[in-house]
């Protein structure tokens, strides 16, 4: 038998898709819905990477990591026929919470604050002043998501692709149409904090403390660092709703893998590639981890660039872009604790269904900045940011027998905790965990059944996705656009001919969007490399 | 006694002798060095190189050594020739490029065995090196300091190196080879005429001086400086970093670099030999043509032209010279010259070069005929005969 496989030609496919995260998934399918013949191959035993259920315990479904859904891009959820009867999902809209000790948190719906008594905010109207500018100049980088971003290699004057220059000229007419004031504003406060920006008008309380929050979720920057105004207009031009999937965060996972299986797309799992194979300065195909070589004209690798670099080896890499790629910025600083409750825990001064609620918890937009502060010693934070959901309360299909879990995202835990990541760290950062979250739902602890605590190092081991950063590499401004992942590298292409980086690694870059795979695939086909 | 790091520029191994043998007293800074400009007379130096032989000191250059397991694959990754194709104890002129094609330096490559290269060049490459062997089993050893050596050369230099009891005889050119414990020699140089470059370690430095210059005075041995050699390689049609092309690691400006392609030296390339720096601008560019041409030119007159610009019907500015000389031995005004293409491409004729010229004070404009060469103005049948005749 095992001479007859040796006999037979290796397998030929059009495209090999290396992991079947979402981007991966969305790639694969925009291929296949394209006539072409793709196959996804996931080292793990199932699909979804960083959007996937777990199964805590016996009946009850906990988001493993990525817990809720802010920027599905409307043009993959369209092309994907995700949300149809073909690949069902269904979003649950949620609200925010940012919780305060004392009990006064802060409901923001519909973009606008409130608080518990249902009374108007009284930073309202400078809060929905700041929301609608940033959305507004987030407008002007959203439109970029669905375009592989201009290449800038050899100066303004050699963009000769038409395209490209109308995309550019198409922000820089849109920057002026919004008049003076605004462009003018627009440009001041890009490179810019968000902690001044918010306290220029907003008084330091929770209210602040969220979109603080916000804009650094997943980043190794403080709200203090120049850039994240940047990185909150960039979240909200992708796209702010926060929606939590019915079935859980593996809903979202079966969408895009039943999008790519309708398609045609083959999907093989436990399938670990060792290397990308090269000839000519063209990519050819795989070889697994178990030896077996798979042929294909185009392989799209969904990993970090570091480690798509080296599948195909360093030598058919410039030596400008290894330095770029041995350098790219992706230290993780998310960590995802999830606890198995007996009951629904109670959060003082939180009334009624506001429990369903998206919960943040970062009461002011220094503590948010004071958080930060350890994890440049590779410390954990002793108060940390936490971004909490009980999605049981709004799916009941994803428990049994009335229990319930808490997901919570705890922003600044460090890649490289100092003294290593043991299992002694890892109680540490769930005692950290519970006791934030004691602070304020004082009966949470007796409720605990179950406990599960990733470290960013957890979340790189499980997903591929490198320092465990949540959005594959930082996002500050040096490594969005023209520069994801870095400079000369931002085409989807990736060094030798046919070979693609099609992740979160890529433009329009993290979140479960969907547009980077899409992206890719859209420039396979452009390039002409399955003919 | 505590060490200091040297203020300003430091001598090489061989200033002890250098400095009583200077009259001019024209020193030069060379990769922080003291280095002779001219050691007597400009004259009798250019005429000593291509009539009897002589002495400059090449001990500044930066030296690299790149060793270990992947060596070949480093130095084939590093520069556009086949280093596969060379064999041990050859040497090779190489180009190397960054990822737009753009020429970072040439310069010259040992090969010692395939796990063991030194390379020579210009520019400061430490950092370029050990980027480019990321990846890689090998070590780069910055040799600069520890290497000292000599440039010997002119017709008469076999014969001096037979009297100093130095057997180079079967030496091709571009053969290196240790002749004695802790002497190597290769048949290189940078004036297209026969000479060799000798290696060895800076205590050693002295001796091998005087051990040359004891059997020197009967060939017509002279100690020389750089504008010397500097005319003679622009007659060999050697390129020069800085002059006619500009390390792409130190142009500020966008544009400046320039490919081998665009100064004629896509030859060097070898596009078959698997991935290396700037392969696919370079394969890009062979397709599309490089937008400028380094070309060597004749220019009408006797006015050396350094940094002349050339027009075509003597109106469109299309190019300037870049390493402009009088030639003393073939008595011709040469040059080395960068065109915007396809100017010194498929255009050649009607060019001229618009020559300055300050008579006591008083200044008077030519414009001059330019016309193309294909071959270096100087060759000669001794610099490649083995062995070498003792003229």
């Amino acid at each position: 038998m095992q001479a007859k496989e040796n006999m037979m030609p290796p397998k030929t496919y059009d495209a090999i898709v290396i992991g079947a995260g979402h981007n991966g998934l969305a790639a694969a399918a925009t291929l296949a819905r394209k006539g072409h013949a793709v196959l996804v191959l996931e080292a793990q035993s199932s699909i979804g990477g960083m959007a996937k259920n777990v199964e805590l315990m016996k009946g009850v479904f906990a988001p493993e990591i990525a817990h809720l859904l802010y920027n599905i891009n409307p043009t993959v959820a369209r092309e994907l026929g995700l949300g149809t009867i073909f690949a069902p999902l269904d979003l649950i809209s949620l609200a925010t919470v940012s919780l305060s000790p004392s009990g006064d948190h802060v409901l923001i719906k519909d973009g606008t604050p409130q608080d518990m008594a249902g009374k108007s905010h009284p930073e309202a109207a400078k809060y929905t002043e700041i929301y609608q500018r940033l959305t507004k100049f987030a407008g002007l980088l959203g439109q970029m998501s669905t375009k592989t971003p201009p290449s800038l290699a050899g100066g303004i004057k050699d963009i000769t692709d038409l395209a490209q220059a109308a995309g550019l000229t198409k922000i820089g007419l849109n920057l002026k149409l919004m008049g003076k004031k605004d462009m003018r504003e627009f440009l001041r406060v890009l490179l810019s904090n968000i902690y001044d920006h918010l306290l220029d008008d907003l008084t330091d309380s929770p209210l602040s403390g969220a979109l603080a929050a916000d804009a650094v979720r997943g980043a190794y920057a403080g709200p203090r660092a120049p850039g994240t105004v940047f990185t909150l207009m960039y979240r909200l031009g992708n796209g702010a709703m926060v929606t939590l999937p019915k079935g859980g965060m593996g809903a979202v996972a079966d969408a895009f893998g039943k999008a790519a299986s309708n398609s045609g797309v083959t999907i093989r799992t436990d399938a670990k590639v060792a290397k990308v194979m090269v000839t000519d300065d063209r990519a050819t195909g795989v070889q697994l981890g178990s030896g077996e070589v798979i042929m294909a004209k185009a392989v799209l690798s969904n990993l970090g660039p570091k480690s798509t670099m080296m599948l195909a080896g360093v030598e058919h890499y410039d030596v400008e872009a290894t330095r770029r790629l041995r350098h790219h910025r992706a230290k993780g600083t998310t960590a995802k604790v999830n606890l198995v409750l007996s009951e629904v825990p109670e959060f003082t001064g939180l009334k009624g269904d506001l429990t369903h609620a998206r919960l943040i918890i970062a009461p002011s937009a220094t503590y948010v900045e004071r958080a930060f502060n350890p994890v440049k010693y590779g410390e954990l934070p002793q108060d940390p940011v936490i971004e909490a959901v009980i999605p049981t309360l709004s799916d009941a299909s994803i428990t049994t027998d009335g229990k319930h879990i808490l997901s919570a995202i705890l922003s600044f835990v460090p890649y490289n905790l100092k003294g290593g990541w043991s299992d002694a760290a890892r109680q540490e950062l769930r005692e950290i965990a519970i006791k934030t979250l004691e602070t304020y739902a004082p009966n949470i602890r007796a409720l605990i059944l179950e406990a599960q605590v990733l470290s960013p190092a957890d979340i790189e081991t499980l997903t591929g996705a490198p320092g465990g950063h949540w959005h594959h590499g930082e996002m500050g401004i040096d490594q969005v656009l023209t520069n994801r992942p870095a400079n000369q590298l931002a085409h989807y292409r990736f060094g030798p001919a046919g070979y693609y980086l099609c992740g979160a690694t890529a433009h329009p870059g993290g979140d479960v969007m969907g547009a980077a795979g899409r992206n890719a695939a859209m420039q396979v086909i452009k390039d002409g490399v399955l003919k | 006694m505590s060490k200091h790091v040297p203020i300003g520029l430091i001598e090489t191994p061989f200033h002890p002798r250098l400095e009583p043998l200077s009259r001019a007293k024209k020193w030069m800074n060379w990769a922080g060095y003291i280095s002779a400009g001219v050691m007597d007379t400009l004259e009798f130096e250019y005429f000593a190189i291509r009539n009897q032989t002589t002495l400059f000191d090449i001990s500044p250059m930066h030296k690299y050594r790149i060793k270990g397991k992947d060596a070949l694959l480093v130095v084939n990754r590093l520069v556009t020739r086949d280093i596969g194709k060379i064999r041990d104890g050859r040497v090779s002129y190489v180009l190397w490029c960054d990822e737009d094609g753009n020429l970072i330096d040439d310069g010259t490559l040992f090969r010692y065995s395939a796990q063991d290269f030194r390379l020579c060049c210009q520019e400061s490459m430490l950092t370029w090196l050990i980027d480019t062997a990321w990846g890689f089993e090998v070590t780069i050893k910055d040799e600069s300091h520890n290497v000292a050596a000599l440039s010997l050369q002119g017709p008469t230099s076999y014969s001096l190196l037979s009297d100093a009891g130095i057997s180079v005889g079967d030496m091709k050119p571009f053969d290196w080879c240790e002749v004695e414990p802790g002497l190597w020699i290769s048949r290189t140089g940078f004036t297209g005429d026969l000479g060799y470059e000798l290696w060895t370690s800076n205590d050693q430095a002295l001796a091998l001086w005087d051990r040359l210059w004891g059997a020197g005075h009967h060939w017509g041995l002279r100690a020389i400086g750089f504008e010397a050699l500097n005319i003679c390689r622009i007659e060999a049609g050697f390129m020069a970093a800085g002059f006619d092309f500009q390390p792409v690691h130190h142009a500020v400006r966008l544009g400046r670099g320039r490919s081998p392609i665009a100064l004629g030296a896509s030859k060097m390339i070898d596009f078959k030999k698997g991935h290396f720096n700037g392969r696919r601008a370079l394969l890009t560019e062979a397709q599309t043509g490089p937008s400028h041409h380094l070309r060597k030119i004749d220019i009408g007159g006797f006015k050396p032209a350094d940094g002349a610009l050339i027009y075509y019907k003597k109106k469109h500015e299309v190019g300037h010279v870049t390493s402009g000389v009088w030639s003393p031995t073939t008595k011709r005004n040469i040059a080395l010259a960068e065109f915007k293409a396809p100017y010194g491409d498929t255009i050649k004729n009607d060019l001229w070069a618009e020559i300055y010229i300050n008579k006591e004070g008083q200044w008077d404009k030519r414009l001059v005929r330019v016309e193309i060469e294909n071959k270096p103005f100087f060759q000669n049948a001794r610099s490649r005969a083995t062995p070498p005749k003792p003229f």
